[in-house]
């Protein structure tokens, strides 16, 4: 089997019973003293270096995987006694389906078999609020894994205590794509339309604040001559549409309804006239927004005419109503990344001295994460390399506090 | 912890043997007995446990978890002291080991010194992109910005990278593009000489209108030289923004019924970033064909230098990329300049040196290359 001991001696040595119950202790300590500082919250690891491993200790490839398997079993340990809320791994990379295949399909089955033993051991997932989560491009993975991997993230799902994501199989630019797709097809989707019969049920009528606001206005141009007449069309209620065409609306509404009409028309024309460009955004606003001015709601099914009820002989011309593209921003698409329900990620460790991100939770970390990078190969990863990285995060966390109420306060004083 | 002897011995004869060894309650036997009490993982943070613990401090029952509450607590303290002790040694170390290199390989603004330095490296990058921070509140973090900028694009044009891209999250060195451009022409001409064999420079900024570069004095105006130099600069609105503002145009267009979100594909997104970030590649292009070998298999169109840093190098005591396009770097090697000390939170300048310029670009040169199989 070849050797997967370091020497002979030393092993036994640490491996006596004393020996292991002194080291068991020692961890116990260190890690409960971790807890008294800053933790933090989300944090994630490339495992990279069991083939590296497996190579200089001359054992199988596979036999590399198992062994760091084992290894990510001891850091989950020490990150959720730690009180690390959400552990992130990179298991496998859709780069990675270029290996041979004998590996490919030795790490598939791997994963298949770690996930249906996990799957028997619901209650005692349950006892710790522990879940995982399988983040990835499910579409190239095959159905057997897929239904072990459906089977082991359902029934830890209603867990939130602490969080496994698995990235399997994974590339950030993928993830990216598929959070932009999904995004453009929200967007895309046209916003229900309200049925002519149903209104919205209020006991606020709009014909009494119309009345309201009307005599107001008038109060108000008897004691101001100056202040200029504000059309009560202008405050037309959008009824159930999007709340960003009421804008336009007011912008639109003083023009009377007659030229109102000929914009529509304009507007449909220059609409299916502009087939190439997308730069103004008026045009590709529904014709809806300028006929506002009618107020009740049977302007919106979708026919085009600003007139109200008497020309609704007009063919609709069925243009639905969009969610304004205008208000995704970087949250939106954040909404639709896979680790959309996780804290933000606080520190991203990749072991085996490589110096690249290779594709891993690029826009997560690429705005305050501590990106380190360790010489250790994943196999050999233990409580002792992670510590120290553990603890300079907490030390540089508490500097950078002081620092921060150091400012505040010389800020405070110079104001 | 992790497994005992005879545990582990049993553990991976059942992985051996596909999990058929272990029952599922026998394995639920292992695990149980290194599992912690869920009690123990119950409170986030210690501070509750102890406010817990105090509450039910009476009963002396309690005083053991009490009192190790207590005992971590004071090894917590001892552990963060003893290693701020240990940062600030290893700090004087490196400080130490800059120098040395600092005084053994210094440029005296003599590309020549430079490219000694450099000679031999199997490989040097074709984007080199930097990230600098801009010290707003000491007065003249402008001033120092703008000559870090120069000895950079300096450094560079020595070392024959085409392609410098600075970033700076505030965005600030976008202002002063013309300033920029001037000053490292300035310094351009302090190293190489003056024109006509002044490097050609070229300054970009993503949504900005490049400038042309400056009128050299000579006649003719042609230069003898075939080196030349892009520098690039980018800020934060180039990170996230981008993305964001490709998002709105991809909506609106299937909005418009002109795109199908089914479309949407990693290449085309790459191709809308990689092409707003673009630089052409200058006409006298003699320093592409220097034999280095390709290192990304990436292709790229050769009127175009590569949109991909080959190397990012962080001038500050820790890794954070504050922003930086996040799209870009998928493959970029990452390399830290390494904390000497000075300023511990990251939050005023880290002095930008040569020192640190050479050591990214040796740490580059040896670097292993694994595209994914």
């Amino acid at each position: 089997m070849g050797s997967k001991q370091i020497s002979t001696f030393r092993k036994w040595i640490l491996s006596s019973p004393p020996a292991e119950w002194a080291l068991n202790q020692l961890r116990e300590l260190l890690i409960g003293a971790i807890k008294h500082g800053k933790v933090p919250r989300h944090v994630a690891f490339v495992m990279d270096g069991n083939r590296r491993y497996a190579r200089t200790h001359r054992i199988e490839t596979v036999e590399g995987h198992n062994l760091g398997f084992e290894a990510l079993a001891r850091i989950l340990e020490v990150c959720y006694k730690s009180g690390v809320h959400t552990v992130t791994i990179y298991a496998f990379s859709i780069e990675n389906f270029k290996r041979s295949k004998h590996e490919v399909d030795a790490l598939m089955d791997m994963a298949k078999i770690k996930l249906t033993q996990l799957s028997q051991h619901g209650e005692l997932l349950d006892r710790y609020g522990a879940s995982i989560r399988i983040l990835g491009q499910r579409s190239l993975m095959k159905p057997d894994v897929l239904e072990a991997m459906d089977r082991a993230c359902s029934m830890t799902e209603h867990n939130d205590k602490t969080v496994l994501n698995v990235c399997f199989p994974y590339t950030s630019r993928d993830e990216i794509t598929t959070a932009v797709r999904r995004t453009v097809q929200e967007y895309a989707r046209p916003v229900p339309q309200p049925q002519p019969g149903h209104e919205r049920r209020t006991p606020f009528t709009e014909e009494r604040i119309k009345n309201t606001l009307r005599s107001q206005h008038k109060n108000e141009q008897d004691s101001n001559e100056h202040m200029k007449d504000i059309e009560p069309t202008a405050f037309h209620s959008p009824s159930s549409s999007s709340t960003s065409l009421a804008s336009e609306a007011s912008a639109q509404s003083d023009t009377p309804p007659d030229q109102q009409h000929d914009l529509v028309q304009e507007a449909e024309a220059e609409a299916e006239a502009d087939a190439s460009s997308v730069s103004s955004s008026s045009t590709t606003l529904p014709p809806e927004v300028l006929s506002s001015s009618s107020s009740p709601p049977t302007s919106y099914t979708g026919s085009p005419t600003p007139k109200p009820l008497s020309s609704l002989a007009k063919p609709p011309l069925s243009q639905p109503q969009y969610k304004n593209f205008e208000d995704i921003s970087s949250a939106t698409i954040n909404s639709h990344l896979f680790t959309a329900s996780d804290p933000p990620l606080d520190l991203l460790i990749r072991t085996s001295g490589v110096e690249r991100l290779s594709d891993f939770m690029l826009w997560q970390c690429h705005e305050h994460t501590r990106i380190v990078f360790l010489n250790v190969l994943w196999p050999e990863f233990d409580l002792w390399q992670f510590l120290p990285v553990l603890w300079e995060w907490q030390w540089r966390a508490r500097k950078e506090e002081q620092m921060g109420r150091l400012l505040m306060g010389q800020e405070v004083k110079v104001d | 912890m992790p497994f005992n002897q005879d545990d582990t011995r049993f553990y991976r004869q059942d992985v051996d043997s596909r999990g058929q060894t272990m029952s599922v309650d026998e394995r639920r036997e292992l695990l149980e007995r290194y599992l912690p009490r869920p009690s123990e993982l119950r409170s986030s943070s210690a501070r509750e446990q102890v406010r817990d613990q105090k509450r039910k401090q009476r009963r002396s029952r309690r005083l053991r978890p009490y009192l190790k509450q207590r005992l971590h607590l004071a090894i917590y303290l001892i552990i963060q002291l003893l290693f701020g002790i240990f940062i600030r040694v290893r700090q004087i170390v490196s400080a130490l080991f800059q120098k040395f290199i600092a005084v053994r390989h210094y440029h005296h603004r003599t590309p020549a010194y430079i490219q000694k330095d450099l000679k031999g490296l199997s490989r040097l990058p074709e984007h080199l992109s930097v990230i600098l921070r801009y010290d707003a509140r000491s007065d003249d973090g402008l001033e120092t910005l703008l000559d870090d900028v120069a000895e950079l694009a300096a450094w560079s044009t020595a070392a024959g990278i085409p392609l410098l891209s600075v970033y700076e999250k505030t965005g600030v060195l976008k202002q002063y593009m013309s300033a920029v451009q001037e000053i490292v022409q300035q310094k351009l001409v302090l190293y190489f000489g003056a024109p006509p064999s002044t490097p050609v420079l070229q300054v970009f900024a993503p949504n900005y209108p490049s400038l042309s570069p400056l009128p050299s004095p000579q006649i003719n105006g042609t230069t003898n030289t075939n080196l030349n130099l892009s520098l690039l600069l980018l800020s934060e609105s180039d990170g996230r923004e981008t993305l964001v503002d490709l998002t709105r145009t991809l909506t609106e267009m299937a909005q418009a019924q002109k795109l199908r979100p089914k479309d949407i594909t990693v290449d085309l997104i790459d191709t809308e970033i990689s092409a707003s970030t673009s630089v052409p590649a200058p006409s006298n292009n003699a320093q592409r064909t220097n034999g280095h070998k390709k290192t990304n298999g990436v292709k790229h169109d050769d009127t175009y230098l590569p949109s991909e840093p080959d190397l990012l190098i962080v001038f500050a005591p820790v890794i954070k990329l504050d922003g930086y396009p996040p799209w870009q770097i998928r493959l970029t090697e990452i390399f830290c300049v390494g904390d000497s000390g000075g300023d511990v939170s990251g939050r005023s300048r880290t002095r930008v040196e040569y020192q640190g310029f050479l050591r990214a670009l040796w740490n580059y040169a040896g670097a292993e290359f694994r595209f994914g199989s």
